[in-house]
């Protein structure tokens, strides 16, 4: 029975999901769940998984959630999957799970609300909150310090001093991708001063193209949306009251 | 190969660990790191933690923080460790994997926010933050009903496991940090949940006398934040 994977690609942690299946030729069944369509809090998907998050995998009868939990066990389970991805070495290992816990707790909820607060609430049919993307900027900025001094301390090109990529790169990588939704300006305000950062993240996308283009063109598509819907506001056109109302002069 | 814990018992995840560790009878070294004394903040520590949070540990010349990645490592280092504590099943490791990504988020963000803004920081010399503390006791409260309802399963422990894993010592170790609160808060907060309590008492007797060892340092703590807040109310 073929793995099937309940994802919004508008998620992050479903974007790494898909492209560690990709990468990795495990064949698999991606279902839509549309987030700004409140899909995720169907009945039908609560019987998928009562917490009403994406991304979920069903592997026959196991069900799992939470987006590194499904990579470990992505690559524990499937025959195909090199080493370097989740290494055997148990000390490799611990690393990669320190790395992913600090993501949880650092870089994603600062990257996750600043994000959705200061730009992409209107598609989730949600209004901006100027205070909680200021509080989620502070955590996320300290965190791309962090990234740089501690992470990607060392030779390799990649996390842990790492000659090659593991489970931690690709969902760290899609964590630095989300923020491709801001408009440009305020992206390389961000990222800009993150050389270190910039780098990896082409080492990172060489490594596993073409698949990580791809996931990531709905990141684009997002940005574009934004982009637009945010020139008829304040650009060329301007909302119907001001447009209404008489002009004084100022002299 | 010398075992060091650098530790703060005031610190949830540092208890988990070493009631991980003195079940397992696996000798260690514990390097008291005090939170409220700025430890943490040294020189010396960045070199062992340059995230500069508790717990971390040195294993020979092997740093590790984090505190799931460590009880992970312990359990897969120590070939003294029962299996039931970190499952070499694959599916039932994911299980516990996700239950203690799940607690990141949530148990652990809900009980930090509410007991950090309600007493703890004034062990920091910082001022209380209602807000912050009803917050985190709205997560708190949803967290706790949803191990109720979905990770204890037919129990009696997580997962509906008949042993303990290390994410039962993980939520339980989170869930005991509320001892220091009010005692009318905390029955308003745990009073409700009777299947939580007949689980804290079971992880309790499954790592008895360790967990009520480690966890002496709560009342002496209680006492003196009680102080500093009657302190605090006078002003």
């Amino acid at each position: 029975m073929t793995l099937k994977v309940y994802a919004d690609r508008m998620s992050q942690p479903s974007r790494t999901v898909i492209l560690f299946c990709k990468l990795n030729g495990i064949d698999f069944e991606e279902v839509r769940i549309d987030l700004a369509k409140r899909q995720h809090l169907t009945p039908e998907f609560k019987e998928i998984n009562p917490m009403k998050q994406v991304p979920v995998i069903v592997d026959g009868r196991f069900k799992l959630f939470e987006s590194h939990a499904i990579l470990i066990y992505l690559a524990g389970v499937f025959p195909g999957v090199a080493d370097h991805w989740y290494p055997a070495d148990v000390f490799k290992r611990a690393k990669i799970h320190s790395v992913l816990d600090w993501y949880h707790s650092n870089l994603r909820p600062g990257s996750a609300t600043y994000v959705r607060n200061s730009t992409l609430a209107p598609l989730l049919g949600l209004p901006l909150n100027p205070k909680a993307a200021a509080e989620g900027e502070k955590l996320l900025l300290a965190s791309l310090v962090q990234l740089e001094s501690v992470w990607l301390k060392g030779k390799g090109r990649f996390l842990l001093g790492s000659s090659q990529p593991s489970i931690a790169d690709l969902s760290l990588a899609c964590g630095v991708m989300h923020l491709e939704i801001l408009d440009d300006e305020d992206r390389d305000r961000i990222l800009g001063p993150h050389k270190r950062v910039l780098k990896w993240i082409e080492d990172t996308r060489n490594a596993t193209r073409p698949h990580f283009d791809e996931v990531h063109s709905v990141v684009f598509k997002l940005k574009e949306k934004l982009k637009k819907q945010r020139s008829k506001e304040n650009g060329f056109g301007e909302p119907e009251s001001i447009r209404k109302a008489p002009l004084h002069s100022k002299m | 190969m010398a075992l060091k814990l650098y530790v703060d018992r005031m610190s949830q995840p540092s208890r988990a660990i070493l009631i991980f560790c003195k079940k397992n009878g696996i000798e260690f070294e514990e390097v008291k790191i005090e939170l409220a004394k700025g430890q943490h903040r040294t020189p010396e520590f960045a070199e062992v933690n340059p995230m500069k949070q508790v717990p971390a540990i040195v294993h020979g010349d092997f740093t590790l923080f984090e505190s799931h990645a460590i009880l992970i490592y312990l359990a897969s280092a120590f070939s003294e460790v029962a299996d039931h504590w970190y499952p070499a099943d694959v599916r039932q490791r994911a299980k516990i994997h996700s239950v203690l990504d799940w607690h990141h988020s949530n148990l652990r963000r809900g009980s930090a926010g509410y007991n950090f803004n309600t007493i703890i920081a004034l062990a920091f010399g910082l001022p209380l933050n209602p807000n912050a503390a009803a917050e985190g006791e709205k997560l708190l409260s949803a967290s706790l009903a949803t191990i109720e309802s979905f990770w204890l399963e037919d129990g009696p422990f997580l997962l509906g496991n008949s042993q303990p894993s290390i994410a039962d010592l993980a939520l339980v170790c989170e869930i005991m940090q509320i001892e220091v609160a009010d005692e009318n808060d905390r029955e308003r907060i745990l009073g409700p949940h009777k299947r939580i309590l007949k689980w804290i008492e079971d992880v309790k007797n499954a790592t008895a006398p360790h967990f009520d060892d480690i966890h002496g340092i709560m009342s002496p703590v209680k006492e003196r934040l009680k102080e500093l807040k009657a302190r605090v109310n006078k002003l």
